[in-house]
């Protein structure tokens, strides 16, 4: 089998833009509990995000501080540092969201404790020898983000064009949140991938990296649901079934599963892209009318 | 045939887990997995909170008080101690910080309805209170983080407060705090005149004619003698100043040997003019750099080390933050809490007090 030029990856030219992290902040007092009015089940579903992300996008800035010794092309180390500052601002973002869930007496912590122990401990910098065995573990944990990130571009993807969420009168500051995150994870849904190409490129580790991330991302939402519906104080119908989470996919207020199943193959592929996804304009137009970006656009300019 | 039962065998094990498994599932969504004993995510931070200016009155010549209020009517804010501030994010998006004079509350994670601050108007200032003495009327909206404490009342048997001007209101509530310990207490009050200075009557209720207070308005009694202060204090007198530069300099001047000098500075050099130069010592690496006035430490410690990790350069996303093993640091980000504050920094904006760092790197 020849490496021809249609089977590697195939970036597209039209969707590469300069990344800058962005000083949001929301406000959170007028957020009721199931801000999807009258759905706690895909209120939560969509909440375990706050879960998972706080712990998980600190731990990809943790992982990429170290990769940056072995960037040796300057735009991609350009693009690396733009993506750690928007990661760190979105587990800033998330994390903020969860003190609002305990003072509604949905207290977060057994759950979130478990995550930051994945991502610190099991995840973290184990104790290597310096060389090899530190280099794999490093290029195992790249090529893992990269294959996470190819799901939040997904979702991101999804949640710009949710427009069954506005229809449903979900609360503006929490699609704020939702849609600005979705819309930075779109606008640098080529990095975490081009990063691994660059440092490691093995299509065995690609593959083997996706079913671990795959299967720990259907692990702990799974459960994060579970555990959100088994501790909220307001609900009597705390049911979670594989049936429910495709309904509301039908009726477009959380991914369909057909669509999550039919992006699997497409990371496989020997000739996927990231960029042949999503779409950076939308995104940046996105941007460009978010409260909470251009407030943060206001504020660089005040102060600079 | 071998093959067959060997089929069903495993048929047969993999209902049974399954089986098992949705069982225990459903009995306990969150069936066991190690946690960290001190959680990381979702932990109080001085996040931001969107306040409504409840009531704002002058209480001395060019001196407002706003009370602060959460918009949904009732909610507790996170208590204070005294010595604490509120970063206000005023409209212009310009960032300051304010010292709380109202009351503290009890101690813990929420207790109080309303924050107080009080601000003089600077009229060649940098525009901060002009702002806030023009734009925040009440009703008005603002965002504040906090509250922080860099300037905390350590336990004491005696103390000596000295304040210059619109320095009373981080002193104010440690008077009170002093008081109601029964501690011993003498305060020094410099101003321009009687009417400029806020909470006057206050305080003097607060002495109950014990003769502790000690005002001097200038324009009846020029600048405050310091010589005679510390007389007569006991030894190891904790000592708490606010005030102008010139203030808190002749202060540290006569200060007895043993007493701890406490001061907060309630303008913090501003962010790029009357910068210093530093030199950096990176102590791993056995290198020094220098950072001229004009230039971050940042930017000079990347030329030496261009594997340096940093994304915003704002101080906001947290990615420069390096250990700091000597040196007073002068923080300028809004970013770290004060446990962070003791021992590192974030090298995009923060710079030193006294021109020299040594950085673990």
């Amino acid at each position: 089998m020849s490496n021809t030029q249609a089977r590697l990856p195939q970036p597209v030219a039209s969707e590469q833009t300069a990344l800058k992290p962005r000083q949001v902040s929301f406000a959170w007092d007028e957020t009721p509990l199931h801000w999807i009015p009258g759905d706690p089940f895909s209120t939560h579903t969509i909440n375990v995000l706050h879960l998972l992300l706080p712990a998980g996008e600190r731990w990809f800035v943790h992982v990429y501080k170290q990769i940056l010794p072995y960037i040796k092309d300057d735009d991609l180390r350009a693009d690396v540092i733009g993506f750690i500052g928007q990661e760190a601002m979105h587990a800033q973002a998330h994390d903020e969201v969860l003190p609002h869930l305990r003072e509604q007496g949905l207290d977060p912590t057994p759950y979130t404790a478990q995550v930051d122990w994945l991502f610190e401990k099991l995840l973290g910098d184990r104790t290597l020898p310096p060389g090899r065995a530190r280099k794999w573990w490093l290029m195992e944990r790249v090529a893992t983000i990269a294959a996470i990130e190819h799901y939040t571009a997904f979702l991101g993807n999804w949640v710009l064009n949710a427009d069954e969420l506005d229809r449903r009168q979900a609360d503006p500051t929490m699609l704020d949140l939702l849609r600005w995150h979705g819309a930075e994870e779109v606008e640098h849904r080529s990095v975490a991938f081009e990063l691994f190409m660059h440092v490691d490129g093995s299509y065995a580790r690609r593959m083997r990296t996706w079913a671990t991330a795959f299967g720990a991302l259907v692990f702990l939402w799974q459960r994060g649901t579970r555990f959100f519906m088994a501790n909220d104080p307001t609900l009597t119908d705390r049911r979670v079934s594989m049936r429910t989470f495709m309904e509301r996919g039908r009726e477009g207020v959380l991914p369909t599963t057909g669509s999550m199943a039919r992006s699997i193959p497409r990371y496989l592929s020997r000739s996927y892209h990231p960029s042949q996804e999503g779409s950076t304009r939308q995104a940046a137009a996105y941007l460009a009318s978010s409260p909470a970006a251009t407030a943060a656009e206001a504020r660089e300019k005040g102060v600079g | 045939m071998p093959g067959l039962r060997t089929a069903a065998a495993v048929a047969g094990a993999a209902l049974l887990a399954r089986r098992a498994l949705r069982r225990r599932i459903a009995r306990s969504p969150l069936w066991p997995l190690p946690a960290l004993e001190v959680p990381v995510s979702g932990r109080p931070r001085a996040r931001a909170m969107r306040l409504a200016v409840a009531s704002r009155e002058t209480i001395a010549d060019g001196v407002v008080q706003l009370r602060l209020e959460s918009r949904s009517p009732g909610a507790q804010l996170p208590a204070w101690e005294p010595g604490a501030h509120l970063d206000v994010l005023l409209p212009s998006g310009r960032m300051r910080q304010y010292s709380l004079c109202g009351e503290p509350g009890p101690a813990g994670a929420f207790g109080v309805s309303s924050y107080t601050v009080a601000a003089r108007l600077v009229a060649d200032g940098r525009g901060g209170s002009r702002e806030l003495h023009e734009e925040l009327h009440e009703g008005a909206e603002v965002e504040v983080r906090g509250p922080r404490n860099r300037f905390p009342l350590v336990p004491s048997h005696a103390y000596v407060f000295v304040a210059g001007g619109i320095g009373i209101t981080p002193l104010w509530p440690m008077l009170r705090a002093a008081e109601a310990s029964g501690a011993h207490w003498r305060l020094l009050y410099g101003g321009s005149t009687r009417a400029s200075m806020p909470f006057l009557t206050e305080i003097e209720k607060l002495d109950a004619g014990r003769g502790r207070v000690t005002v001097v308005p200038q324009d009846e009694a020029g600048l405050p003698d310091l010589s005679g202060l510390f007389d007569a204090v006991p030894p190891a007198t904790a000592v708490y100043c606010c005030g102008p530069e010139g203030l808190m300099d002749a202060v540290a001047a006569v200060l007895p040997a043993g007493s701890p000098l406490h001061l907060e500075r309630f303008t913090p050099a501003a962010a790029t003019e009357g910068n210093e130069p530093i030199e950096v010592e990176l102590r791993r690496s056995g290198r020094t750099v220098q950072v001229p006035a004009d230039s971050t430490v940042l930017a000079a410690v990347r030329a030496e080390l261009p594997d340096l990790p940093y994304s915003c350069e704002q101080g906001f996303c947290g990615t420069c933050q390096q250990r700091v093993v000597e040196g007073e640091i002068d923080h300028r980000d809004e970013l770290l809490d004060d446990a962070e504050r003791t021992d590192s920094m974030l090298l995009c904006v923060s710079r030193a007090r006294g021109g020299r760092l040594v950085l673990d790197l």
